[in-house]
């Protein structure tokens, strides 16, 4: 069967496949995300992808009580419950999500030309919001996704808000076009525009583990990886994966570790051995500050308000992965 | 004289036998070996010492400084930091002072303390390192008066040779000096040092960094010729047509026989500019040279003259060559209260650097030191305050060679005792306005003055840090003023007494005012402006820059500043779980009560490779303002 130019469409009874010939993604409603992006026989994620909103206390964060103020960001970026789904294939809009017995009514030959389904997670904050993300996938595999938070008065600022990716395996390095160096709003003039290729997945090595490795005013970035998880593949050769900005630009940081796990080292020692690769996009990104570490705060400019909408998008085309031609 | 232990305690008894502090040239025996820069009227004594270690004064050995005493005795390495020898406990706390909550004290002469003696004599803190080695006289010594000079020593060390007693210093980071000429032997001399952790000086130097002890920077032996420079006094000016100079000399001589000397100067490109003939006596001075064009000195073009003094015997024997390089260039304060060098705008883009390496902490290498100068060329660092204390003598001589400009800073903070909890709350705050604490303050003014005053590269002396204000703190400023119109002086800390605004500072400085701040400030200025620190540089930091950027490239008043700060404190040590190279904070040595990652400011790593915000700093510091 040739799904070449329509996406073969799998209900399971408890899943949503979408495949075509170099593309396998699998959508778990029971997990609430994007369980599978496996492309060309690659693997690249680990866990579902979520929303995030907590970055690894800064020292100035620490110094002017950051942490303390947004603390209810680190419990919703640590659990964040999938509230409801909604699919719509084609033109289909499915009041709930077909899991068994409804799943009886289709057969292995489904297709569609798109297909979008969109997950929204509730914040353990008090009050709580929602962020909806959005999975639109189209023939060719291209798959755009569109995190939405949505502002609720009485929120503090947040740390960052974005979508954090989990990788099976540590990368090889990555490739990036945006600014040199490790920029923030409040710190990126002197970044470089330019094409950049960092080996490995460096991570910088503040006496106290904290956020880090941030790159502002980013238009794409290549993850290149040589492992995975699969017993079976014998492959070593590198593999890669790109990400986009949908519209403009983003921010995303890749290191080994979750802001969870660089808050919880006091040292660069105490973080676990290095083993998988987190992809964290943004669409808001606080400044780091630097009047003092006593107290000073980030300058308002450079605060996101968790009052108002934020929005991440970006664009995963499997047709990419080999070079990155952007212009 | 016999050495007293109560000097510990006496904040007035800090010099005992010391040499007066002179300029920091060096001496030569001849034109080769000022060109190779190797001094045969040198000897260093760095290297292996015996060692003996006493955790209080009370547990030190009987004797020890006799030259039968047997030891036993450990080795040590001169220069190092005793406890990175682990004899003693890594302790890094920032304002409070290192006795907090373990023992209760109060300055000599404050309100709760009103006795003149403080108890550093018999404290059950005072750490001792007893260090002894044996030397015979190097062939370029003999026959010579031969003094000994100890670079650096936390905090009070006391000198025998020989059994005699030699003499007695304070004032950790400037040289001391002690003649040996009357107890010197060919061969076989015994050399003993002892170091005491605290003295009354430990009130003086309360920096925020890793509190250590003991001979941290080179000890070595310098001879004098029968006719021999003791001080050179440079005075390079600049006229008010900003093209032409004059130079004068002013020198002090120690001589045992008649002699004379020549004074020549060349440019870079080694023309001879001047050549004069002066008699030797105990102060030379060479009147006033004027020069047409004179070639300014500035960060851009750091532009050199060579002077070079030799002193000879009367029958025309060379005895001595003393090289120095110097510069000119004119600093003022303009009726618009702008800081002008060379008449121009002074633009200040510095940091504050404490001396670290990872491995020896403030024992650093001449490699490190070029390394720094390479990473500041690197990344537009024109400027450096160096905190908190008289850094080794050789980085001044990098300074004018690269156009560094200098905050030259006196060894003095005693921020434990006007600063509780961020609150001011001087209550016993010394030196304050307490005459007993007024000498050993104007010795240290005195002190870094007469060491550096030669060197263009110094535009501010800087009476100390964070030690609030009052009468000892404005005597240091008149001192400069007096000795000194080269040079502006500067100091933060009147802020918190601004009834000593007018007596003490002749720039506003600030420490982390915000942008607001320094906006309001600037809209009436009356006092050139500029932060002494900013952009505190703690982790990921440095957000923010071009705040100040901007208002430095709207108000000429703001000079600038210098960045909290240059490289961070943080010891490199093997992890024993596993069995990893590790940066190592305050705290991690089970040292309470400590300040943690405090320590760790920097715009580069303990490891001198530069953190992420360099980019930031670089960018900005390369912009016109």
């Amino acid at each position: 069967m040739d799904y070449q130019n329509k996406l073969h469409v799998i209900y399971g009874d408890g899943t949503l496949g979408l495949q075509g010939p170099d593309f396998a993604y699998l959508f778990s409603y029971e997990r609430g995300g994007l369980e599978s992006l496996k492309i060309k026989g690659k693997e690249w994620l680990y866990r579902e992808p979520k929303p995030t909103f907590w970055r690894a206390t800064t020292d100035n964060d620490r110094g002017n009580g950051f942490n303390v103020k947004a603390a209810q960001w680190l419990a919703a970026d640590y659990a964040l419950p999938c509230q409801a789904i909604s699919l719509k294939v084609d033109e289909r809009k499915f009041k709930q999500v077909p899991v068994a017995p409804a799943t009886n009514e289709f057969t292995n030959h489904e297709e569609a030309e798109k297909v979008k389904i969109t997950f929204t997670y509730q914040t353990l904050t008090v009050p709580a919001t929602t962020v909806k993300v959005t999975y639109k996938v189209k023939a060719d595999g291209t798959l755009k996704v569109t995190a939405k938070y949505h502002g609720q008065a009485g929120l503090p600022e947040l740390p960052v808000f974005g979508m954090r990716l989990i990788m099976p395996t540590m990368a090889a390095g990555y490739e990036y076009e945006g600014l040199s160096g490790e920029t923030y709003p409040d710190r990126m003039a002197g970044g470089r525009p330019g094409t950049y290729e960092i080996q490995g997945l460096p991570v910088t090595k503040y006496l106290v583990p904290q956020e880090n490795g941030m790159h502002m005013a980013t238009k794409w970035v290549k993850i290149t990886r040589q492992t995975t998880l699969n017993n079976a593949d014998h492959d070593d050769q590198p593999f890669s994966l790109t990400f986009k900005a949908a519209n403009g630009d983003f921010a995303f940081s890749a290191l080994p570790y979750t802001s969870e796990e660089l808050e919880n080292a006091t040292h660069q020692e105490e973080l676990p051995p290095a083993r998988r690769t987190v992809l964290v996009i943004a669409g808001a990104v606080r400044g780091v500050g630097g009047i003092d570490s006593w107290g000073a705060d980030v300058e308002p400019a450079y605060h996101i308000d968790g009052t108002v909408d934020h929005k991440v998008s970006f664009v995963i085309d499997p047709g990419l992965q080999g070079n990155v031609q952007t212009h | 004289m016999e050495a007293e232990l109560k000097w510990l305690d006496d904040p007035t008894v800090f010099r005992v036998n010391q040499i007066p502090a002179h300029s920091d040239h060096q001496a030569f025996a001849s034109e080769a070996e000022a060109a190779g820069a190797a001094s045969s009227l040198v000897q260093s004594l760095d290297g292996k010492w015996q060692f003996i270690f006493a955790a209080t004064p009370n547990e030190r050995p009987a004797n020890f400084w006799v030259p039968a005493f047997e030891g036993p005795f450990d080795e040590i390495t001169v220069p190092s930091e005793i406890e990175l020898s682990d004899y003693a406990q890594i302790h890094y706390i920032n304002t409070w002072y290192p006795w907090e909550g373990q023992i209760y004290r109060r300055p000599a002469g404050t309100g709760d303390n009103p006795q003149a003696l403080d108890d550093f004599s018999t404290a059950a803190d005072n750490s001792v390192g007893i260090y002894r080695r044996t030397f015979d006289l190097a062939a370029g010594l003999q026959g010579k008066d031969v003094r000994i000079r100890f670079e650096g020593a936390e905090r009070a060390l006391y000198v025998w040779l020989n059994g005699h007693f030699v003499g007695y210093a304070e004032d950790s980071f400037t040289p001391s000096e002690f003649d040996l000429t009357p107890y010197l032997q060919p061969t076989g001399n015994v050399l003993v040092v002892e170091v005491f952790k605290h003295s009354s000086a430990s009130w003086l130097e309360d920096q925020d960094m890793f509190r250590f002890s003991g001979l941290f920077r080179s000890v070595s032996l310098l001879a004098q010729p029968a006719i021999h420079v003791e001080d050179l006094h440079i005075l390079p000016t600049v006229n008010d047509d900003f093209t032409s100079g004059q130079l004068a000399l002013k020198l002090k001589l120690t001589a045992k026989e008649a002699g004379y000397l020549t004074v020549d100067v060349q440019d870079a490109s080694q023309t001879s500019l001047l050549h004069q003939r002066l008699t030797s006596a105990a102060t030379v001075e060479l009147a006033p040279v004027t020069f047409e064009q004179v070639h300014l000195w500035d960060t851009d073009d750091p532009y050199l003259y060579h002077l070079v003094i030799k002193v000879y015997s009367a029958a025309g024997a060379l005895l001595e060559v003393v090289p120095y390089d110097f510069g000119f260039r004119r600093i003022e304060i303009n009726a618009n209260h702008v800081i002008m060098l060379n008449n121009h705008r002074l633009i200040i883009n510095g940091v504050n650097r404490h001396e670290w390496n990872a491995k020896t902490g403030r024992t650093i290498t001449l490699a490190d030191m070029h390394q720094d100068i390479a990473t500041f060329k690197e990344n537009n660092i024109n400027a450096v305050r160096t905190c908190h204390y008289p850094d080794r003598l050789e980085w001044y001589q990098l300074c004018d060679q690269n156009g560094i400009y200098m905050m030259a800073e006196n060894n003095l903070e005693t921020h434990g005792t006007w600063q509780k909890s961020g609150a001011v709350e001087p209550s016993y705050n010394v030196p304050g306005s307490v005459d007993l604490w007024l000498p050993a303050v104007l010795d240290r003014a005195r002190t870094n003055f007469e060491t550096f005053k030669n060197h263009p590269a110094i535009l501010f002396w800087s009476l100390g840090n964070e030690s609030y204000a009052g009468e000892d703190i404005a005597a240091m400023d008149q001192y400069y003023h007096d000795h000194d119109s080269s040079r502006l002086t500067h100091y933060e800390g009147v802020i918190r007494n601004p009834a000593y605004r007018d007596r003490i500072s002749d720039v506003e400085s600030w420490m982390y005012l915000p942008p607001a701040g320094v906006e309001e400030y600037l809209q009436t200025a009356d006092k050139p402006f500029l932060e002494c620190e900013y952009m505190h540089s703690m982790g990921n930091s440095v957000g923010g820059m071009g705040s100040y950027i901007r208002l430095m490239q709207k108000y000429p008043q703001y000079a600038g500043g210098f960045i909290w700060d240059f490289i961070d404190q943080a010891l490199l040590v093997t992890d024993p779980v596993t069995g990893q190279e590790v940066m190592r904070y305050g705290g991690d040595f089970d040292d309470r009560h400590a300040d943690y990652e405090f320590s760790g400011d920097g715009i580069m790593f303990a490891d001198r490779t530069p953190k992420p915000a360099m980019q930031e700093v670089k960018y900005y510091y390369g912009l016109p303002k």
